[in-house]
């Protein structure tokens, strides 16, 4: 049989085949419900409020604070340089960009950590990375940074410095304590979480 | 699961072994198809011998079915397969400056290596001519670099702009291919040529 004819019979079923079946959209790189849930088992997504309040004061251009409350609620009150995504809005075509990325450390706050907690998993479903949740959320927040109280005279040195910490991080973020600290005061907080990034696409070289 | 290379299954480094092992299977396949004779790359453009069009054919058209269809087995993310971009008018005029090379040469820049890796002349002389080209367009490139980004138009796709879904356009090309290869034999047999 001429080579041609047996080409057309091998290819064109192939090709009447792709064209339809529909196109596979699904992302591979998707978490399975297992490894969310040993991710979510390690709490690895929780950033403390000291380093939150660190990188806020030094201005690290690297966070970006998500407020996923409602709008009203974020109106009212929000932290320093936080934008609005209202977690019912997560899904949102225009937010994508802000949460599907490899530059910046996202971090969600809701009042307490549910909301946020439901917005990292529903984001890191979906394969996002640097996504994180404000440990506590807002009222922990409240709690020990903006009304730190003094640790029991009995304490370790470590909780002390970290009251001092708490204190000076209040002073500049607005909150009750008028004593201002020096600003070289130790950090004992955890360390910020490296962002990760996606390889890009490689340029192939060559052609005919 | 793929590209493997993105999705850091293989390192950098096994990508680059694979692409050398890759590189000299397809030199061995240009070699044994003739793609080392210069005459029979011309051939294309004479219509006495379709070669090169039957073979850069089939192998789009089964590099495009095989993709389509390790994607939908979920093997490669074609999201991450890198598509590279159109400059328009780069693209057209660095189509013309080819093509005349190609006719006035009788080789495209891979296929002369094959001939030269045989002992060709024409292809060493077509390599050399390569270079004096290369070097022209680096020299020179600040006066055709805005030529040279001109009309971007990101990394579009025929099936996009057409409205159709990549299977469908898929089918379409394969008919074509087909019909192509039915034209090209017609072209051997219309304008046929002795000897070379």
């Amino acid at each position: 049989m001429n080579p041609r004819i047996i080409l057309a019979i091998f290819i064109i079923p192939l090709g009447l085949i792709i064209a339809a079946v529909p196109q596979n959209k699904t992302k591979p790189y998707k978490l399975t419900a297992e490894q969310l849930l040993s991710e979510a088992n390690t709490r690895s997504q929780y950033i403390s409020p000291e380093t939150v309040a660190d990188m806020i004061v030094k201005n690290d251009p690297t966070l970006l604070l998500i407020d996923v409350r409602s709008q009203d609620e974020y109106e009212k009150f929000s932290l320093q340089g936080a934008m609005n995504i209202p977690i019912t809005d997560l899904l949102a075509e225009q937010y994508v960009e802000i949460l599907d990325q490899d530059t910046k450390m996202n971090v969600f706050y809701s009042n307490g950590t549910i909301t946020a907690n439901e917005a990292w998993m529903i984001t890191r479903q979906l394969g996002y990375k640097n996504n994180y949740v404000l440990e506590g959320g807002l009222n922990y927040w409240f709690e020990v940074i903006l009304n730190p109280t003094e640790p029991a005279s009995t304490s370790s040195d470590e909780e002390f410095a970290k009251y001092d910490f708490r204190k000076a991080a209040s002073s500049a973020l607005g909150g009750s304590t008028t004593t201002i600290q020096p600003a070289n005061t130790p950090l004992t907080n955890s360390p910020k979480p490296v962002i990760k990034t996606t390889p890009k696409k490689k340029k192939p070289a060559g052609g005919c | 699961m793929g590209p493997l290379a993105v999705n850091e299954i293989i390192s950098e480094n096994t990508n680059l072994f694979l692409a050398f092992i890759i590189g000299i299977g397809f030199g061995f396949v240009l070699e044994q198809s003739g793609f080392s004779s210069s005459r029979k790359l011309a051939g294309v453009f004479y219509g006495y011998d379709m070669v090169v069009l039957k073979v850069f054919f089939t192998g789009a058209i089964t590099a495009m079915l095989g993709l389509l269809f390790f994607s939908l087995f979920g093997w490669v993310d074609l999201g991450l397969v890198y598509i590279n971009p159109t400059y328009l008018s780069s693209a057209i005029l660095g189509g013309v400056v080819m093509g005349a090379g190609f006719i006035m040469g009788g080789y495209c820049p891979g296929t002369s290596f094959c001939g030269a890796s045989i002992g060709k002349v024409d292809g060493m002389v077509f390599i050399v001519g390569l270079f004096i080209g290369v070097a022209i367009f680096g020299g020179g490139y600040p006066i055709w670099e805005k030529l040279y980004w001109a009309q971007d138009l990101g990394s579009p796709k025929i099936s996009k702009s057409l409205g159709l879904s990549d299977g469908v356009f898929a089918l379409l090309l394969i008919l074509v291919a087909l019909a192509m290869f039915w034209v090209a034999d017609w072209a051997e047999k219309k304008f046929p040529r002795e000897e070379y």
